[in-house]
């Protein structure tokens, strides 16, 4: 049987477009990671999307949309000037309070939500917030254990300038270029959810190390670190700060 | 075909091919844009939103050692990768490296830029590089393959987005992009004036992964020896420079499907060099 190039063509749409169709149809096609916090499986907020599930790749607009909270309300608490709060980053906080003593970043916008709304959120680490974030919890119904932390971790920091859009931080992420300086290779150097082994182990982690900070033997290196604590049951909140005082101690 | 009397693609050539890759092309740099526009708040509604990542089935490729051991996927590859690395591999058993030939956006470009290569050399383009070396330098990207596979495994990054050119051509807008990806892209682009896809022929991965098919695809391109001029028209207009007039049956690990050695485009023997499942006479 001969084929040309028409229904050849017609074939390579077909199969293309076809799959593409098919797949989306089965819910497999997927461009983007999902953006939908995990909820509580037990206890009097089951089925609440948990904050401590927010990734530093959720926008405020992502935020909004699992916790209900306004992107303009995020943008005040963190001080974030941008004309578009809704497509900023949660993980561009961490770049935009890059000077500051103590750590604005991901962890802050988990405890501010949860403050926010009420929901549980582990205290046994340091999480800070800005003062104008805790002007706004303070605001809410807050329990005497949360307005005890919250004075004792909330800081005075000037106005977080506007950090790169999206995936422009991530794509400089642990390459060679990206640790030819200082202040950028500092920068690289946190421990995220998306931190694998072999990224810790890449800046100068010894694996007993960091079998001595997870207590246990390190899985295949190109594992998620948080990943890993989920499914041996470990607290990643807890994790993370000990394995990155790790990663400050070498580098 | 003919827009205001004037001919749009050269007399017996696949056109319908150009047609395909203009349509991938200007697909594929919409999505780009689009993508672009939709991290600083704007878009286009019925447009994807994309990365060049999520749409790149060597994404798939890279990822399969992760996937395989971790059962995750390498930063910023997701399931679309690994679907459009499926679907060109059931395109390319059944028909070679279509993928290359039809669609891949990096390949037209290259095709684009080498029509100025033809003005300008004549007969000469496509044959600037001594063949004993040509032959050896095709190997060239198997190792590009090899290694990129192996970085890839070892760092559970997309270190190979530092130096694509294909990355480079839709993201030169963007903070995205490395140096050496556009140092590539570069030189990719000014060798095209002298030879014919000079990326896809010494450099591509995706294309080595793919022109492996070429040794056991359904349809062949096969010449028919009884009706055959051996004039060599077939040969000399490969844009990969494969002996097509050589042989029996296209098995050359280069071929790109592209169709322009057959009786349909170059061939002036009507049904002599076929593109077909089940052999010739």
């Amino acid at each position: 049987m001969n084929l040309t190039s028409k229904p050849l063509a017609a074939i390579i749409f077909v199969v293309l477009f076809g799959g593409i169709a098919f797949t989306t149809a089965m819910g497999w096609w997927q461009t983007m990671s999902t953006k939908e916090a995990a909820t509580f499986t037990e206890g009097e907020f089951a089925g609440q999307a948990n904050p401590a599930d927010i990734r530093g790749s959720y926008t405020f607009d992502d935020v909004e949309k699992n916790f209900g909270i306004a992107p303009d309300v995020l943008a005040q608490a963190f001080k974030v000037e941008s004309n578009d709060p809704a497509a900023y980053q949660v993980k561009n906080l961490e770049e935009a309070y890059a000077d500051s003593e103590f750590e604005i970043g991901t962890a802050s916008v988990r405890l501010f939500v949860a403050f926010y709304n009420g929901l549980p959120i582990d205290l046994s680490t340091d999480m800070y917030l800005t003062e104008e974030a805790a002007a706004l919890l303070k605001e809410r119904n807050l329990t005497p254990e949360q307005l005890t932390y919250l004075e004792a971790h909330t800081v005075s920091i000037s106005a977080a300038t506007p950090a790169p859009e999206a995936d422009s931080a991530p794509a400089v992420e642990a390459t060679p270029a990206a640790e030819s300086t200082s202040s950028e290779e500092s920068a690289e150097k946190l421990v995220k959810g998306k931190t694998t082994f072999r990224e810790v182990l890449d800046w100068g982690v010894s694996q007993e190390a960091i079998e001595q900070v997870m207590g246990k033997p390190m899985p295949n290196p190109l594992t998620k670190v948080k990943d890993f604590c989920a499914e041996q049951g470990l607290d990643f909140e807890t994790i993370k700060p000990a394995l990155q005082a790790e990663v400050d101690k070498v580098k | 075909m003919k827009i205001f009397g004037k001919r749009l693609f050269r007399p017996r050539s696949i056109w319908i091919r150009k047609v395909v890759q203009w349509f991938f092309f200007l697909l594929i740099a919409l999505i780009a844009v689009n993508h672009t526009l939709v991290e600083n708040g704007g878009g286009i509604a019925f447009l994807s939103t994309a990365s060049l990542h999520a749409l790149c089935p060597f994404g798939g490729v890279v990822t399969i050692y992760q996937y395989a051991t971790v059962g995750t996927f390498v930063q910023k590859i997701h399931e679309s990768s690994f679907i459009l690395m499926i679907i060109a591999f059931l395109l390319a058993i059944l028909f070679g490296p279509v993928f290359c030939g039809w669609v891949c956006p990096m390949g037209t470009v290259q095709e684009w830029v080498s029509k100025l290569g033809q003005k300008f050399f004549r007969r000469k383009f496509n044959h600037f590089v001594p063949e004993k070396l040509d032959k050896v330098l095709r190997y060239l990207r198997y190792l590009v393959l090899a290694w990129v596979i192996y970085v890839t495994a070892a760092s559970g990054t997309l270190i190979f987005a530092e130096y694509d050119p294909y990355f480079a051509l839709f993201n030169f807008w963007t903070t995205e992009v490395a140096l050496p990806s556009l140092i590539i892209l570069g030189v990719t682009l000014l060798l095209s004036l002298f030879v014919e896809r000079p990326w896809c022929k010494y450099a591509c991965p995706y294309g080595a992964v793919l022109g492996i098919t070429n040794l056991f695809r359904v349809f062949q391109i096969r010449r028919v020896e009884s009706t055959c001029k051996n004039d060599g028209a077939c040969s000399i207009l490969c844009p990969m420079n494969i002996p097509v007039d050589a042989v029996k049956t296209v098995r050359d690990h280069q071929c790109i499907s592209c169709l322009e050695c057959t009786s349909e485009a170059v061939c002036p023997v009507a049904k002599t060099v076929v593109f077909n499942v089940g052999g010739v006479k």
